[in-house]
């Protein structure tokens, strides 16, 4: 029961995630490598703040959310002039930058969280504070799963709301052709930056939420690998819809390792083969169903 | 049409200067356009007009010059080139939606409409300032966003039945008729609050109906809105346009020449060329006959049938259906747009056939699908009676289909004898010769179209020649040269793809 409340737990987490992914990739249609990093930037923040300032659950959320928006800008601002091949790059800088940061901003033997050893390499940040609201400590898988699955329904229906609304009906015309949004007078610039801040800003929130679980984050967590996975889980569930394409995503996506560990695979090539299987998954997809598995947009 | 000389002046530009490298587009042009005036702007091929219409719609910026825009009840000024301060500021850009928010619309020849929103949308979306455009507004405005939501889609629903789309309102941008999409375009510019209207190529792939409703529906703009139009039309549709308008722009050696549609009409106006047609006739001789058959979209097939022919299909297409997207390229959309009647036609053994069609109507997609290069999504294409629309493009060739494309038809980092080569052409022709040493790069745009005739036609004897525009950049020896060896290396049929207006 309790492996379920745990997969059901991070099934919320990823849904948020792959919420705001969708957002960039299925509204602005702009390819991004670099969500695993504002991921980490949410779930850092949150942990640092919680531990060196000892803010509490809520404030420390919106810290993490903010951060995130400031960081989105160095996507934002490349986003008004790189397209595609480029803007997928410059993704990936990101990505590895931040994630190279995260790795490498540590000193042995210094005490974890401050200025020298801020994020503690590979060695994580630990002991991070558990949700907690109204003066209750989250702490039983139960209640966490019940208040995650909640609030990943609450950001569900903003997330719809907002994109159902004529904002996103412009996201989408930025999407289709920027130039006709532009010679309708559509001010693009600040659109792709609306859009990449609000995700960013939902993955920071996602992030927050993933270190108040596991109390334990280090960059492994947010690797390039996640960046692809997170990617994969909106390509299979399929882009352009507010939250059933991330959905069936996410739970496939987070389905598929947990199933193979009930195949006897070495631990060495158990990662090898849940890459694998992503693979296959994204040719099948491809041939049979490229706008995934619930999209409503074909992406090119 | 004449235009009132009080009225007030909606657009000037002064000493406009524009260069891509060496080359002068525009140089010291000059111009006034006012309230209700349809101006016809018009210019050979590379005389800069798309450059012009780039600049006036914020899409470009002029090397030198100025440009004032009096649509708004704010003058605006632009002096080029730009100061480092206004370049640093990016509030202060010159940029399309700057441009557009001043009144002044864009229509493109291909239309650009958004493919995944419905026609209602399309445009509603071209209305400013809506409050439901912030992503937040819809949480603490939701009652407003809801009534101006309401307002909108009346408008736009209203507007749409104007235009001749009643009922079509929720449907999707990619499976409305070319003609539609144009009238949607017009309609979203129209809601836009357009002051004046660029039109690139309305008339484009529209057949006589649908040329009558455009420039109908144009003319009530003018009518109804004070609008200015300036249309850029294919020499083939200027006579439509000519009725209408009040200013002719004719760009010549970078310069903008006005004109009264009088003036334009009194110097004699390009007509339709019926150059082909002679070729053809004296190709059928007398024992042959010319055929002609009007296809959908404005194509013309010509073909003549040579002497000795036994009447038999080379090249059968039937019920041809190839789509880009949803939309469908290569067959019409019938009724409500859900059902697509197909191309068909055949052209017989022993027949050298031209298919001329205006630019838009899908020429490069249809050479593209009898390639093999993009899939069929209906119909059929035979050679000598064997269906190809299944094989691989090499097997299509290796079935007795010879291709050339208009452009990119040589590799341009092989040396000529390499390119030669790798066509798998026996006997170089001489006119080729002197070529061979050089790299396929350094030809000059002539010279490089002798080298792919001759590598898509002196490789083998093919059924079926498929050949895109092969007249292009060629002088009137060459014309004459490679009608020769189109007719000498005719296996069975040759099928040329040309503009509407080819001369």
């Amino acid at each position: 029961m309790n492996y379920l409340l745990h997969l059901l737990i991070l099934l919320d987490v990823y849904i948020v995630v792959a919420m705001s992914l969708n957002v960039i990739v299925g509204y602005v249609g702009l390819l991004t490598l670099a969500h695993a990093a504002y991921f980490a930037i949410g779930g850092y923040s949150y942990a640092l703040v919680t531990l060196l300032l000892g803010w509490s659950f809520v404030p420390a959320v919106i810290a993490a959310v903010l951060v995130g928006v400031a960081f989105s800008f160095a996507l934002s601002l490349a986003s008004w002039r790189l397209k595609g091949d480029f803007f997928v790059l410059f993704s990936l800088a990101v990505q590895i930058a931040i994630y190279t940061v995260l790795w490498n901003w540590r000193k042995s033997g210094v005490e974890p969280g401050t200025w020298e050893n801020l994020t503690n390499g590979i060695d994580g940040l630990n002991a991070i504070a558990k949700p907690l609201l109204f003066g209750h400590q989250f702490v039983g898988l139960g209640e966490i799963a019940i208040l995650f699955t909640v609030i990943m329904a609450l950001v569900g229906v903003i997330s719809w709301t907002m994109l159902n609304s004529p904002w996103g009906r412009l996201l989408k015309a930025v999407r289709d052709d920027e130039l006709a949004a532009r010679s309708l007078g559509k001010d693009v610039r600040l659109i792709k930056m609306q859009a990449i801040g609000i995700a960013a800003a939902l993955a920071g929130f996602a992030g927050a939420l993933f270190a108040s679980y596991m109390a334990f984050i280090n960059p492994m967590s947010f690797d390039l690998n996640q960046s692809i996975v997170l990617l994969s889980m909106i390509i299979v569930g399929g882009v352009g819809n507010a939250f059933i394409g991330p959905f069936f995503g996410a739970l496939l996506l987070l389905a598929i390792p947990e199933a193979l560990r009930f195949v006897d695979l070495p631990i060495m090539v158990a990662g090898e083969v849940r890459l694998m299987v992503y693979g296959l998954l994204l040719v099948v997809l491809m041939r049979w169903r490229p706008q995934g598995i619930a999209g409503s947009y074909r992406m090119e | 049409m004449v235009l009132s000389t009080n009225a007030p002046v909606v657009m000037s530009a002064n000493g406009l200067y524009k260069r891509f490298g060496g080359q002068v587009i525009l140089n010291n042009a000059a111009f006034e356009m006012r309230r209700s005036e349809v101006v016809l702007l018009r210019g050979a091929n590379g005389a800069g007009k798309t450059t012009l219409l780039n600049i006036l719609t914020g899409n470009l910026e002029p090397d030198a010059g100025t440009l004032s825009l009096f649509t708004a009840a704010k003058e605006e000024h632009f002096q080029f080139p730009r100061s480092w301060a206004r370049k640093l500021n990016f509030l202060d850009h010159f940029t399309p939606e700057r441009i557009a928010r001043r009144g002044v619309s864009r229509s493109w020849q291909d239309i650009r409409l958004f493919p995944t929103h419905t026609l209602r949308d399309n445009v509603a979306l071209a209305i400013q300032n809506q409050t439901g455009e912030s992503p937040f507004a819809v949480f603490y405005r939701r009652r407003r966003i809801r009534e101006e939501e309401a307002q909108i889609a009346k408008e736009a629903d209203a507007l749409l039945v104007r235009f001749g789309l009643g009922g079509r309102e929720t449907s999707s941008a990619d499976m409305v008729s070319l003609g539609q999409s144009k009238r949607v375009a017009i309609a979203r510019s129209v809601l836009a609050g357009a002051k004046i209207m660029f039109l690139d190529e309305p008339l484009s792939a529209l057949d006589s109906k649908g040329i009558n409703e455009v420039m109908a529906l144009l003319a009530s703009v003018v009518a109804e809105h004070g609008v200015t139009l300036v249309i850029v039309e294919h020499v083939f549709n200027i006579p439509r346009v000519l009725d209408q308008a009040t200013t002719v722009w004719t760009i010549t050696n970078g310069q903008i020449k006005v004109e009264t549609p009088e003036q334009v009409r009194r110097q004699g106006l390009p007509t339709e060329s019926d150059g082909v047609r002679p070729w053809l006739r004296h190709l059928a001789g007398t024992n042959g006959r010319v055929v002609e058959r009007e296809l959908p979209g404005g194509a013309l097939l010509s073909y003549a049938q040579l002497p000795n022919g036994s009447g038999r299909a080379a090249l059968n297409v039937k019920d041809l259906v190839v789509r880009r997207g949803r939309r469908p390229v290569i067959g019409r959309p019938i009724g409500d747009g859900r059902e697509v009647e197909g191309l068909s036609f055949a052209l017989p053994d022993c027949s050298i056939g031209v298919l001329q069609a205006p630019n838009g109507w899908g020429k490069t997609t249809f050479l593209e699908a009898l390639s093999g290069v993009i899939p069929v999504d209906r119909g059929t294409i035979s050679i000598n009676g064997k269906p190809i629309q299944d094989l691989a493009t090499w097997d299509r060739i290796a079935n007795g289909l010879g291709i050339m494309q208009s452009r990119d038809n040589v590799f341009p980092n092989l040396l000529v004898d390499e390119a030669i080569k790798l066509a798998g052409v026996a006997e170089v022709p001489d006119h080729i010769r002197p070529f061979l040493g050089r790299r396929v790069a350094a030809l000059s745009g002539g010279e490089r179209q002798n080298v792919a005739a001759a590598c898509a036609l002196f490789a083998r004897t093919n059924a079926v020649n498929l050949l895109d525009e092969p007249f292009g950049m060629l002088d009137a020896k060459a014309i004459a040269r490679l009608q020769g060896e189109i007719l000498a290396r005719n296996g069975g049929a040759t099928l040329m793809l040309l503009p509407a207006a080819s001369n």
